[in-house]
């Protein structure tokens, strides 16, 4: 058999999607996967982190989640401290502690392949406020500040995304992969309530429509980094911006810091902080400048501070910081309550048994195909070559769905299978047009081939998008599936298939 | 000699033929008309449409009892299990109503005795300001994707009526395929929706063929033309339908999503079978002879 660049093509993209599909490393490397690790443990302080493989605990090789829970096991029945030798790929952490570390490991991933949380479980939310449209500025601004709250709250592995759809509402889109929080629902739609405080007194909520009139927010002249310092083992820098109060809030802070003392430490600030308080939890707090003892200013300049190893490090930690805090002050006291239009909290329990039956489901269609087509063909080599062809169209959209991260969902299921049906119509035609009687040359009866196909592709593509933005995008993953397997059809499997025909 | 014969009936009596379809487009606008004026809707709508919570609880119930222990409690109550393909253990049970995510859960923690965690359960809520518009944006998709697919079926044939008979026959599949989805009960999920749209694409395809052989080529008779892309598209079909009935078969038992795809996209082939190589066939050979 001879070949061509289109054969070769056809093996060149294959060879990719293997690659992209399967975790060759997991082949290589023994341990378990670190999936997550609570921030506030004694393992994270040492510098063990998600996504690290432990290869060996004390003396003990790790090989399987049950290595790692039997060498753990009976190690803290004491109660008192006990150390610990945690070994990973590159490096080996040391801790002493009474308690096993927070720490939840799996077996390393045989692929790349990222399954949808409506399979492997996990929660998805989509919150839109409650009697009122939002602008994209405004739903950008509770992206942010989403984020800001389920990182505190110790999350790590989430999406939170401003979604809309095809009526033009905007939603935000929370996922969470791997295990829920139970009070989810809670912290999603909490409105966020911003308070500044002097002590136990209320200075001013947050929001720009209450107390704070404005916050200088991308503009050189009242908010930026000021200074950056070395300091011991890396740097530091300071950031200040301006915000202004309304008269009310200023009058307000001039009678509280009226009656402050300046600090005992420090001749330059007041003996009590600006104490910043989201949602009752102390999130900053603030020198108050010796200048500022009862006077009702509306302009307050916040500063505050970022660490680096490098320079740009604190730079950028700096910054994120500011902006950190000038999206609470602008946006912290949600002017609007938050309504939970979809929640779905999938339990993990049953993702193996529903893959495996999708594997099944999908073994038993390949075998329906081929049994019709040996019926209709009765050609042991092309039957063959047909199906080949197609199972490498589901090996390049998986492939290529590695590639891109795209997680496949149930709706990516039903567009895969969509691919694979539509895939399989123009391998027949294909077969037959080279098979007929007539008079024309083999390369002109694939040419009409391809009319065929050509004509069959633009129109199932164009009925797919609607579809992209259709339910705020819920559905997304069947177009994008179907989209991906359909091109990659047209483009690369069905011209190869079209060559070996020639051949066989 | 058969074939001879069964050309020979073709040509007499294929506008005859072209009644079946007809009559059947009929009754399923009345029915669905009917179902309209009854329902106030095309469709039974499941809480994916309707807003609702389904929860999935593992473990192995008395599904009757839940039933009428529940009816009360829960509001359009629907209960359905998931099986083991094999041993037939039930794995599970959904639990379907109305109510939002957080009354349904506490008043099955209430009457389960236990709490639902992510251990023992899955929940899913759907607002009623969500599934709304979702319905209304799902429909709307199905609109727009067939008009575009019009659009093209007319830029690749550039004739009137065989790009129409191509827009007809998938329209009938349509109809036909939501009469019965309606005369069956079957409740319609965001999914099923999504199971219409594939079905477009899928019967274009044949549709696309027969044109395309009858149309651009000249050699053979016309009937020649015809069943040399008969046996092309039966086969296409035939494929494309037991493929998916042997999938239907195995997951039955266990996803509701893939089994209502599923399902409708067989009745939907069937359909097209029916209707590429009657209504379009009937239609075009109509156009072809016509213009002799």
């Amino acid at each position: 058999m001879k070949f061509t660049w289109k054969i070769w093509l056809l093996i060149v993209i294959v060879l990719f999607s293997f690659i992209s599909i399967f975790n060759f490393s997991a082949f290589f490397n023994q341990g378990v996967l670190i999936t997550s690790i609570d921030s506030n443990s004694t393992a994270f302080e040492q510098g063990l982190r998600q996504g690290q493989i432990i290869t060996q605990i004390d003396s003990n090789t790790i090989k399987t989640i049950e290595d790692f829970s039997s060498a753990l096991k009976n190690k803290y029945l004491s109660g008192e401290k006990v150390k610990i030798i945690i070994s990973t790929t590159d490096s080996e952490y040391v801790l002493f502690t009474n308690s096993p570390p927070q720490i939840t490991v799996t077996n390393i991933p045989k692929t790349s392949i990222k399954m949808g949380l409506d399979l492997v479980g996990g929660s998805r939310a989509l919150i839109k406020a409650e009697g009122k449209d939002l602008s994209v500025d405004e739903i950008n601004d509770l992206v942010e500040i989403t984020s800001n709250r389920l990182n505190e709250f110790g999350l790590t592995d989430l999406k939170v995304l401003p979604v809309s759809d095809l009526s033009g509402n905007h939603f935000m889109l929370v996922e969470i992969a791997g295990a829920t929080p139970k009070d989810l629902e809670e912290v999603l739609s909490k409105q966020g309530k911003f308070e500044a405080k002097i002590g136990n007194e209320t200075v001013f909520i947050g929001g720009k429509e209450k107390d704070i009139a404005s916050v200088c927010r991308g503009d050189a002249t009242c908010a930026g980094i000021e200074s950056c310092q070395e300091s011991g083992a890396g740097y530091y820098c300071n950031f200040r911006f301006s915000i202004y109060l309304s008269e009310e809030a200023a009058n307000r802070q001039a009678q509280i810091t009226d009656t402050l003392d300046v600090s005992l430490n420090n001749s330059e600030y007041l003996s009590k902080k600006l104490d910043l308080y989201l949602d009752d939890k102390l999130v900053d707090s603030l020198f108050i400048g010796v200048g500022l003892k009862g006077s009702a200013t509306t302009q307050i300049a916040i500063s505050g501070s970022g660490t680096g190893e490098t320079r740009d490090d604190a730079i950028t930690d700096t910054e994120y910081s500011m902006h950190k805090l000038q999206t609470i002050l602008i946006t912290g006291s949600l002017p609007y309550k938050l309504e939970i239009v979809k929640l779905d909290t999938i339990s993990p329990l049953l993702g193996k048994e529903f893959i495996n039956t999708i594997f099944l489901a999908s073994f038993a269609a390949l075998f329906a195909v081929a049994l019709i087509i040996f019926i209709r063909y009765r050609n042991f080599k092309s039957s063959i070559a047909l199906l080949i062809t197609s199972f490498s169209e589901i090996i390049i959209i998986l492939g290529i769905a590695s590639f891109i991260e795209w997680n496949i969902d149930l709706p990516s299921i039903a567009g895969i299978l969509a691919t694979i049906g539509t895939g399989i119509d123009d391998l027949i035609v294909i077969m037959d047009e080279s098979i007929q009687s007539s008079m024309i040359s083999l390369k002109q009866k694939l040419k009409r081939a391809f009319a065929i196909i050509l004509g069959a592709y633009f129109t199932t593509l164009v009925s797919l998008f609607p579809l992209l933005w259709a339910g705020a995008g819920l559905l997304k993953g069947f177009a994008i599936t179907t989209i991906i397997g359909i091109t990659t059809g047209v483009l690369i499997t069905r011209p190869a298939f079209a060559d070996i025909i020639k051949q066989i | 000699m058969k074939k001879i014969n069964l050309s020979e009936f073709h040509d007499k009596n294929y506008k005859k033929l072209l009644l079946i379809p007809l009559i059947l487009f009929l009754i399923s606008i009345s029915y669905i008309f009917i179902f309209y004026s009854q329902n106030g809707d095309f469709i039974y709508k499941d809480i994916s449409l309707t807003g609702g919570t389904a929860v999935t609880i593992y473990g192995s119930f008395d599904i009757d009892k839940l039933y009428t222990d529940l009816s009360q409690e829960l509001p359009e109550l629907n209960i359905r299990s998931i099986y083991d393909l094999i041993t037939q253990e039930q794995k599970a049970v959904i639990i379907e109503t109305t109510l939002d995510g957080k009354s349904a859960k506490e008043r099955l923690q209430s009457y389960l005795n236990y709490e639902l965690t992510e251990d023992n359960s899955s929940l899913e809520f759907t607002g009623s300001v969500l599934s709304d518009s979702f319905y209304q944006q799902l429909i709307l998709a199905i609109f727009v994707a067939f008009l575009f697919m019009a659009i093209v079926v007319f830029i690749i044939f550039r004739t009137f009526v065989p790009s129409l008979a191509v827009i007809i026959s998938a329209f009938a599949d349509i109809l036909m395929t939501l009469a019965v989805v309606d005369i069956l009960g079957i409740k319609m999920s965001s999914a099923g929706i999504v199971a219409f749209l594939m079905l477009i694409g899928y019967s274009v395809d044949t549709d696309i063929l027969l044109t395309t052989r009858i149309l651009k080529r000249n050699e053979g008779s016309l009937n020649h033309r015809i069943f040399g892309a008969f046996k092309t598209g039966i086969t296409m079909t035939l494929t494309s339908l037991f493929a998916i009935l042997f999938a239907l078969i195995i997951v039955s038992s266990f996803s509701i999503v893939l089994t209502q795809i599923f399902t409708i996209l067989v009745i939907g082939l069937g359909f097209d079978l029916f209707n590429t190589w009657i209504t379009n066939v009937s239609i075009l050979k109509w156009y072809v002879e016509g213009k002799k």
